[in-house]
């Protein structure tokens, strides 16, 4: 195999909380990027997939594990990345032109160059015409169009993309990928190697060589599919299909597991998943026979995988649903829950809840107070000795969520307690 | 988009439509004759200031002598803009980049606010003097130093708070593209913070005039200090009681105030449009006229035509990374973080020293004086509140009032209000209210109008669908302002508070103490005993007045603005 453009090897990242210990967020990663290939970062939100790409970039140090660049560690800034960000990053008060520059002027070229080269890559990507725009008069498409030009200006060898095409919409998208495949594939130039973070099944299988799929808690590499299907690729294709099944299949059967955890006596991590949209999901399975496909639900609701996947686990820590292989189907109680009107959905909701470790827990605590009430700091303590691994912020939030639906328990925000209601 | 561009403009610094605008003569004999008469004027500065020292300059009150002082106040209030400005970008700067460094920085700057002009003052004109026994420039550093005092920090905070919140994506693009600390600076947060700082300068310029009569006219003991300018003509028509002469200033005042206002700030808020972060549609189009004659210049345009291509032509040296850079900063800020330890360190010694003979007795004095002046403070800012939140919502909500009075109310707290004490306290001799209460209608005078400003402010802003909600639910007009206005104003009204509050504490030396036909009145308050301390140029009792008011002060602000602050921001903010 050919040397690598630039790896890590068994990368770890932490980060401090304010309470608790560490968050895990990625845990003994190693990969390389090779000359000529476009490798795709997929996972659901917060698997740490781009916190790897800012470590490979250089804007992120790891806590542990090495970073190395053409086989020689990594210090600061990676020289051969061009960098898209998500969010555009544009700076505002600069013409289109005159962020190209900024981009450059590191290089120290005389000021003919920076323009000629500013120039090319605006014509590169098709902004020609735009060059005295600023950014507030475009499209969120010709934004990226400006981010992508930016990044492709530095001439680098590899470019990478942090959820480019996320805050484009569905048409707008799609012509991007082709441009940046455009002119990824002319063999000689660069950028050599594409790394991209992204959520999007269909979008990854298109246009990468490779597909790294991440799994969460905390955040590790859990297969890597390679993708020989030829180029250009058609999204109709039954071999796009197949793969792109192969790889629902991969994330179901770690995210979706089809023996999940069971209400007990220990604490259950809670899914984040708002109390409404689990509510929903029950709706739309009683509206569509019962059953449905985990991904055809998310592509017709518009949701990010990962956050229906959520809902889901969710709705089956509830005993709602059963999550046969890639299947969501509506368990019996699911079905009561559907047909009941809103004050016996309560009741069950609370029935369900108090089913739950955490739940029970403060219930007690509650009920062992003469004011019928608890600080919220004492739910939060409870989380993070039970549940080191999680987000207790988050899990908190759920915790409050799922309480108010059930009106279980009613959370002051300003008195920070919990009181049963 | 198809077509392709042969030549590229460059990108016209005023705005788009820069270079399609019709040139006009007239305008480019008008700025010649500007520039003429700036260098004339700045020739005259300049022999005032190198002039052997006067201490006690004779003022003529004929009102032929105005444009003269009044350009000599405008030449300091604008020097010491510029040490303002360059202090900020100094000491904000450092104090946003060293967390370490800003922990003592921060709270510093907060104390430093806390004190009015009159504490800075005899340590300010004692060293200067002294520094400069036979000039003049002496006496007038002393001065600009303590217009100084009146702009700064605002403008220190504001930049601190916007070089420490530039949004994470932008930052994280500069650190990719590899820029060095000085591009970062002036490519990233400069820019990000320029509406700020001159949103603050505005004010900070009218907080300069605040104590203009001071800062050119000020006693010290036996010794009385006088410079050439609006405020110690003004000290002197007080002084004589001549009310043509107060007048003439006041409106010579009001005619600078104006004309900075139009041909200063305005345009730069124009201009600094470009730097707005948020793309939220066109936020009510602002224009200048002045502005829009300037583009029509020909001279103007010549000018920069010249200037871009030149900036534009030095290459910069080839970058290579340099570890090292990062490790210097750090040293070099640990050097002056380690002398700025022991300069304080010193002065808190000093300053105990010179407290000594204070007794405890002193003391519960001067915290009841404290006291006394809080709860005037505090009925300022009631008082002030009841009238302004009633019309300042009229005007906010309606479009074309705040259209109007808007500009016209900026223009109006700017407006130095110790000038206009002298008819208040005739108005109160006549009537016969007693200094202790009038102190508070002195204190309003300055104040009341940050409170509505910030009110009219916040009624503009209440989004329409609320608006319409309100009318679709046929809400009564009490019940539309308890369950809309009132809250929706709310993080204005703190905001208006805060900043009243603080001129009225500011004030309290001007309004507690004050001279009128060469009596002096003199009512119980920590103003009082300030001013008449640095009067009697009693040090030790300046000292401890002015350590009770800064504590009061920071005390207050930590205890009750911070926290209603904090509740604006979380329960009334409309931003989310």
């Amino acid at each position: 195999m050919t040397e690598a453009l630039c790896e890590v090897r068994h990368v770890a990242q932490q980060f401090p909380q304010p309470r608790g210990p560490a968050l895990r967020v990625l845990e003994d990663v190693s990969l390389a990027i090779h000359p000529g290939e476009v490798v795709a970062l997929l996972g659901p939100s917060g698997c740490g997939k781009s916190t790897l790409l800012r470590i490979l970039a250089g804007l992120a140090t790891p806590t542990a594990g090495d970073v190395r660049y053409h086989d020689q560690p990594l210090r600061g800034i990676n020289p051969g990345v061009g960098f898209v960000f998500q969010s555009f990053a544009l700076f505002p008060w600069m013409t289109v032109l005159e962020n190209l520059e900024a981009a450059l002027r590191p290089l120290g070229a005389p000021a003919a160059e920076l323009r000629a080269r500013a120039l090319r890559v605006i014509s590169m990507v098709g902004l020609t015409g735009f060059e005295e725009a600023y950014p507030r008069e475009l499209s969120g498409g010709m934004k990226q169009r400006v981010g992508i030009a930016r990044a492709l200006s530095l001439d680098p060898e590899m470019l990478f993309m942090d959820e480019p095409f996320g805050q484009v919409d569905a048409l707008t998208a799609e012509g991007l990928r082709a441009q940046v495949l455009d002119i990824w594939s002319e063999a000689e130039t660069n950028p050599s190697s594409i790394v991209m973070v992204s959520h999007d099944i269909q979008e990854v299988v298109n246009m990468a060589d490779r597909i790294v799929v991440f799994g969460t808690k905390p955040g590790h590499i859990r297969t890597i599919v390679e993708n020989t299907l030829p180029r250009p690729r058609d999204d109709r294709s039954s071999g796009f299909a197949r793969l792109v099944d192969k790889i629902h299949d991969i994330i179901t059967g770690s995210e979706m597991p089809d023996t999940p955890a069971r209400p007990g006596p220990s604490f259950e991590p809670l899914p984040s998943a708002s109390a409404s949209d689990i509510v929903n999901l029950v709706e739309y399975l009683a509206a569509r026979g019962g059953r449905d496909d985990v991904f055809q639900i998310a592509s017709d609701t518009d949701r990010e995988f990962g956050e229906l996947i959520a809902v889901v686990n969710a709705a089956e820590l509830l005993e709602l649903v059963d999550t046969p292989h890639r299947m969501v189907v509506l368990a019996p109680l699911g079905r009561r829950f559907a047909e009941a009107d809103e004050p016996e959905r309560k009741a069950l909701w609370r029935r369900q809840l108090l089913r739950l470790g955490l739940f029970r827990r403060v219930a007690e605590a509650i009920a062992r107070q003469p004011s019928r009430r608890v600080d919220a700091d004492l739910v939060l303590e409870t989380i993070i000795m039970a549940l080191p691994q999680e987000r207790y912020e988050q899990t908190f939030e759920t915790f409050v969520n799922w309480a108010r639906y059930g009106d279980l328990f009613a959370y002051d925000e300003t008195a920070r307690t919990i009181a049963a209601q | 988009m198809s077509q392709p561009a042969t030549t590229v403009r460059r990108p016209p610094v005023w705005g788009r439509a820069a270079g399609f605008v019709e040139r006009a003569p007239w305008i480019d004999a008008f700025i010649m004759l500007v520039i003429a008469g700036l260098v004339f004027g700045i020739a005259g500065l300049a022999r005032e200031w190198t002039g052997v020292l006067r201490p006690t300059v004779e003022i003529d009150l004929s009102p032929a002598a105005l444009p003269a002082y009044t350009f000599y106040s405008l030449a300091r209030g604008l020097v010491a803009f510029l040490l303002s400005l360059g202090f900020t970008l100094g000491y904000g700067y450092w104090a946003a980049k060293d967390r370490r460094a800003s922990r003592v920085l921060i709270p510093l700057l907060d104390v430093l606010q806390s004190i009015p002009v009159l504490g800075f003052m005899p340590g300010l004109v004692l060293a200067l003097v002294a520094l400069f026994p036979r000039s003049n420039i002496g006496l007038e550093l002393a001065s600009i130093a303590l217009i100084f005092t009146g702009q700064v920090w605002n403008m220190t905070f504001s930049f601190y708070h916007s070089v420490r919140s530039v949004p994470a994506d932008l930052a994280e693009a500069a650190t990719m593209f590899r820029f060095s600390r000085w591009e970062r600076l002036r490519r990233v947060e400069l820019p990000f913070a320029t509406i700020g700082l001159i949103w603050n300068s505005m004010m900070s310029m009218a907080g300069g005039w605040f104590f203009l009569m001071i800062s050119e006219a000020f006693v010290l003991g036996d010794k009385d200090f006088r410079l050439p300018g609006l405020g110690s003509y003004m000290t002197v028509a007080v002084a004589r009681g001549d009310v043509g002469a107060m007048i003439w200033a006041i409106a010579a005042m009001a005619a600078m105030i104006i004309v900075l206002d139009q041909m200063l700030w305005r345009p730069i808020v124009v201009w600094a449009q470009k730097f707005r972060v948020d793309e939220s549609g066109q936020a009510a189009e602002m224009r200048s006229w002045f502005l829009d004659l300037l583009v029509r210049s020909h001279l103007v345009a010549w000018a920069r035509a010249r200037r871009r291509p030149h900036a534009r032509r030095r290459p910069a040296p080839p970058r290579r990374p340099r570890p090292s850079s990062h490790a210097r900063a750090a040293r070099v800020s640990t050097l002056v973080f380690a002398g700025l330890i022991a300069v304080l360190g010193l002065g808190a010694w000093k300053l105990v020293r010179l407290l000594e003979p204070t007794t405890i007795s002193d003391w519960l004095d001067l915290i009841g004086a404290g006291t006394a002046t809080l709860a005037r403070v505090l009925i300022a800012t009631v008082i002030g509140t009841l009238w302004t939140v009633p019309v300042g919502l009229a005007i906010g909500l309606s479009p074309r009032l705040s259209r109007i009075v808007q500009p016209v109310v900026q223009v109006v707290a700017s407006f130095p209000a110790p000038m206009l004490f002298p008819a208040l306290i005739a108005l109160m001799h006549v009537s016969g209210i007693p200094l202790g209460w009038g102190s508070i209608m002195l204190m309003l005078v300055g104040t009341q109008w940050y409170i509505l400003f910030n009110v009219i402010a916040g009624a503009t802003a209440i989004p329409a669908d609320l608006r319409e909600v309100s009318s679709v639910f046929r809400m009564r007009r009490w019940e539309r302002v308890r369950a809309l206005y009132l809250p929706a104003v709310f993080p204005y009204l703190v905001t208006g508070w805060i900043t009243a509050a603080g001129g009225a504490w500011n004030a309290s030396i001007v309004a507690e103490h004050v001279s009128f036909r060469g009596a002096t009145w003199s009512t119980y308050g920590l103003g009082a005993a300030v001013s008449s301390a640095a009067a009697d140029a009693r040090f030790a009792r300046l000292a401890a007045s002015l350590v009770v008011m800064a504590v009061i002060v920071v005390v207050f602000n930590r205890v009750v603005w911070r926290r209603l602050h904090e509740l604006a921001e979380h329960r009334y903010t409309l931003m989310r």
